[in-house]
């Protein structure tokens, strides 16, 4: 009942703001606040005009969401800009400059934030709102029924699926290798290709050496630093998604460990040569979080995160970046030829292994330090 | 028999030399036959050459923005840098005091510290100037990080260059600027033109300073190279490069036939 | 110029001098300017850092002597910045060499190829490069087609690929200094030691190598100083396996919002830098390096 009331009120606000707006006359105005049951409501107090015009007033100029860039831009504002836009009248601007988290201090400590909604990660988000930058996730705005609930953090909420995979060059490889024989150099000699930053690297090292995947949490970080350490003369590690595509697709890497979006892509222009599967893959999520002192405000930050859990972006995001939708929902509404590189479709989500936030929230940013430490010694 | 020697002792420096510069054009024989790749990655040819990069650059309003950006902000930079520079470098020269001698052992700090640290910095003072995201704000940046590059180099050219010269024609009664214009400065030009160089490289090329303190307005080539490399190695880079290097070319030719037609 | 100021006795002469100095000290003070206010203001506030964060105090430099991985990312940079620095000089003096002794024509030439690298980025030279070097790169397969080679060279992917790529971005920024310094070397003296019976390689030696030693200096100092800040060539070149200095640095900052290590790790850079300029100065008389005749 509550929700319908809110989702009813709702209604009347973007009513309301298009009749400040211009768009719609008064009459209609009536009519629709009429059908919605709320006219009595709206003609109390002190008018309607009036708390339209506060409603027009507290309305942000635009809301920011920065990501890191390239296609994502456009993707991101076809699939969720426009969506909300419409819905909501208010601008939603993809800044795709790049949100590192030293920036986002920076920008917090300046009191000159610039950015509502930051396309960050589990480790990011646990990091910064620890140290005071973030806003915690308001959760009365944010829909945690259009969501995994294990994936709604205190400091970030999941914004799509992406795995971290197998891939591997089939004309030196027959059938489909397990991580075990990613790290058997023995039985498959070849280089291998790892993330730099050690990110869900673990997972993988943990698994080829036969810890059952629902005991990888709390993970054994020397056992796991140990078993990568003992294939670094054959390992070499990527800095971004695009150089572990090149490192597989030129031959230079019989197997890697990279990120399903990419390993999609490498299958397509390979015409197939590059393979990859879901099986054991690290499935994580994206995180959304709202930096203090946002521009917009932090309500209207998380009206933004509120209406990009609907279906409909997400699957658009799938279609034109491979990005798992996180509202469960969506899995309906997606065609058939995006499922099989859909992270988060049922039948793919069964072959993999959930990511551990909360482990790598604890332990992410000294792990990076360690994973670094390692390689490079 | 010494002559041959010696002859032959020349030659082989030549080829070494050379072979150097060969070196140093070989990535461009790798990065022509990319910009014409027909793949949409960063890749060699495979199945045949085509342009389509070479459209989507002059086609593309981002790219063609951003190296006009680029092309704005490396200029302005370059004349604040090469003016200051100059100007200090000769300064410096003259002056050798204890204090001059500070001031050009300060300018290599600009290039010991590692960018990222002055971008910090540089944050918290533009928001207080508001010059963030804007041209001026990233030329300044630029000009005051390419300084040194001047200084050091222009002071190499002074190195060797007569001081004995310069007293003559101020005791003549040349005032400072008439020395510096009709003396100093034709002497020292291959060094003010070096150091235009870098300067103009260095803000050409520079990446991190500009993720720093640009946003949405702001989209240098370089961050426009760091979008299309993150995203699928974006060939496009390849045909900038390419163009550029073309442009190099020529201008370098036209010179090259303008002084051939005055001296014949 | 104290010479100068003893044979200025005369009055008007002497006001005449003050009046020039105070010129050249104009002449330094837009740079001076521009540098204290937009560059060494907002650094030493973030340099200030390394004692404040997390706690005041000393502990950040403390590390220097505790931590291993420090230690070893200093390590693996020196001895990468100072292979890179020696063979860009021999290298980069060679080419000057070549530059001022060609016909006019020729030098031309050399310039466009000196010139055009600084023209691609550095990240699109580094998948250049690994284009060329990769195992499945050009050079590999093509000497392995040509029967030279049966398994492929390890050209990249290790310090050696990383040299490669730093001292092909170096070498430009070596030339152009040390060609500015040996293009005021006086021909005639040369042509005199030549005249009077010395051997090409002995006249090279005695009279153009130590008029040339302050362009040498010079680059050296500018080239190492440089290789020092490098670290996307490294991060590529390397297979991902090379943590340099300025990368270690970035990354404090950036992601692991260590401040205090990252701008104390700066701060250390600087000081070394100069601790070793002013070793070099006992040695070398550094005013030449810096051009007070």
């Amino acid at each position: 009942m509550r929700d319908e009331q809110s989702f009813a009120q709702d209604c009347a606000e973007i009513l309301r703001e298009d009749l400040v707006a211009g768009r719609i006359d008064r009459r209609t105005f009536m009519k629709g606040l009429l059908a919605l049951g709320l006219l009595p409501a709206a003609l109390g107090g002190s008018g309607a005009f009036a708390r339209a015009a506060m409603a027009q007033t507290a309305k942000p100029k635009e809301v920011v969401l920065a990501n890191f860039g390239g296609d994502a831009v456009p993707a991101f504002t076809d699939a969720f800009a426009k969506p909300f836009e419409a819905k909501e009248g208010v601008k939603l601007v993809i800044d795709g400059s790049g949100p590192s988290t030293g920036k986002i201090k920076a920008m917090v400590d300046a009191k000159k934030v610039i950015w509502d909604v930051i396309d960050s990660g589990t480790g990011q988000a646990h990091q910064l709102g620890q140290a005071g930058y973030l806003e915690p996730i308001d959760y009365t705005i944010v829909d945690k029924t259009k969501l995994d609930p294990q994936f709604a953090y205190k400091w970030g909420v999941i914004n799509y699926y992406f795995s971290t995979v197998l891939a591997w060059d089939s004309t030196k490889i027959q059938g489909t290798p397990t991580w075990a024989d990613f790290f058997d150099t023995k039985k498959i000699p070849g280089k291998r290709m790892l993330r730099r930053t050690g990110l869900a690297m673990l997972e993988p090292a943990l698994l080829a050496d036969g810890v059952a995947a629902d005991k990888l949490y709390p993970i054994d970080q020397k056992r796991a630093l140990a078993k990568i350490a003992s294939i670094k003369a054959d390992s070499l590690y990527w800095n971004s998604g695009a150089e572990s595509q090149q490192l597989m697709r030129t031959g230079e890497c019989v197997m890697g460990i990279m990120w399903h979006t990419r390993a999609n892509i490498l299958t397509r222009d390979t015409d197939g040569r590059i393979k990859f599967t879901f099986n054991q893959a690290i499935v994580q999520p994206g995180i959304w979080i709202v930096p203090k002192n946002s521009p917009a405000g932090s309500t209207w930050a998380h009206r933004a995160i509120r209406a990009m859990q609907e279906p409909e972006g997400q699957v658009l995001l799938l279609e034109r970046m491979g990005n798992g939708p996180a509202n469960p929902a969506a899995a309906a509404l997606v065609k058939p030829q995006f499922n099989a590189a859909n992270p988060s479709a049922p039948e793919n989500l069964a072959k993999q292994v959930k990511f551990g936030g909360e482990w790598w929230m604890e332990n992410q940013e000294q792990l990076t330090q360690a994973f670094l430490d390692m390689i490079s010694s | 028999m010494a002559d041959e020697s010696r002859i032959a002792a020349a030659r082989s420096t030549r080829s070494l030399g050379w072979a150097i510069v060969l070196f140093l054009v070989l990535p461009i024989t790798i990065v022509v036959p990319v910009s014409l790749t027909d793949q949409r990655f960063l890749s060699l040819p495979q199945d045949g050459l085509s342009l389509r990069h070479y459209v989507n650059l002059v086609q593309s309003a981002a790219w063609l923005s951003s190296v006009g950006q680029s092309f704005v902000i490396a200029s302005g930079a370059t004349v604040i840098s090469v003016l200051s520079g100059t100007l200090c470098a000769v300064g410096c020269w003259r002056l050798g005091s204890r204090w001059s001698e500070l001031v050009r052992v300060l300018m290599l700090v600009p290039i010991i510290v590692p960018t990222i640290v002055y971008a910090l910095g540089l944050y918290r003072l533009w928001v207080q100037l508001g010059l963030l995201d804007t041209y001026f704000g990233v030329m300044l940046a630029h000009g005051v990080t390419g300084i040194p590059y001047v200084v050091i180099i222009v002071s190499t050219s002074l190195a060797n260059f007569d001081p004995r010269l310069e007293q003559a024609a101020r005791n003549l009664g040349a005032s400072v600027p008439y020395t510096l214009r009709r003396v100093i400065l034709p002497s020292i030009l291959p060094g003010v033109v070096s150091g235009s160089i870098f300067a103009f490289i260095h803000s050409w090329d520079e990446l991190v300073l500009v993720l720093f303190i640009a946003s949405r307005a702001i989209f240098t080539l370089p961050r426009r190279i760091w979008d299309g490399i993150n995203e699928h190695l974006d060939p496009t880079m390849a045909a900038v490069a390419t163009a550029l290097v073309a442009v190099t070319a020529i201008l370098l030719v036209l010179d090259m036939r303008t002084r051939r037609q005055r001296s014949e | 110029m104290t010479a100068v100021a003893a044979t200025g006795a005369h009055s008007g002469r002497r006001f005449f001098f003050a009046n020039e100095r105070t010129a050249y000290w104009l002449m330094v003070a837009p740079a001076a300017v521009l540098m204290a206010a937009f560059y060494f203001y907002p650094l030493v506030e973030v340099l200030w850092i390394s004692v404040t964060e997390p706690k005041p105090g000393l502990d950040n430099y403390a590390l220097l002597f505790t931590s291993a991985s420090i230690r070893r990312t200093i390590v693996t940079t020196l001895r990468i910045c100072t292979i890179t620095t020696a063979v860009t000089i021999v290298l980069g003096y060679v080419v000057a060499y070549v530059l001022v002794h060609a016909s006019p024509r020729a030098q031309r030439w050399l310039f466009l190829g000196v010139l055009v690298p600084l023209w691609i980025s550095v990240l699109v030279r580094a998948f250049a490069w690994v284009t060329l070097l990769a195992r499945e790169g050009l050079i590999n397969t093509t000497l392995r087609d040509a029967g030279i080679i049966e398994q492929p060279l390890a050209l990249i992917w290790n310090e050696f690929g990383i040299v490669i790529g730093m001292v092909h971005y170096m070498i430009p920024y070596a030339v152009l200094p040390l060609y500015a310094s040996m293009r005021d070397i006086d021909a005639r003296t040369v042509s005199a030691a030549r005249g009077l019976g010395g051997s090409r390689f002995y006249t090279f030696r005695r009279v153009f190598l130590p008029q040339s030693l302050p362009g040498i200096i010079g680059a050296t100092v500018l080239v190492f100083i440089f290789s020092l800040g490098f670290f996307v060539t490294p991060a590529i070149l390397g297979g991902g396996k090379t943590l340099m200095i300025a990368e270690y640095i970035s990354l404090q900052i950036l992601d692991l919002l260590r401040w205090g290590l990252g701008t104390m790790l700066a701060s250390t850079l600087v000081i070394f830098i100069f601790v070793l300029l002013a070793a070099l100065a006992k040695v070398v008389d550094l005013k030449r390096l810096f051009g007070a005749g």
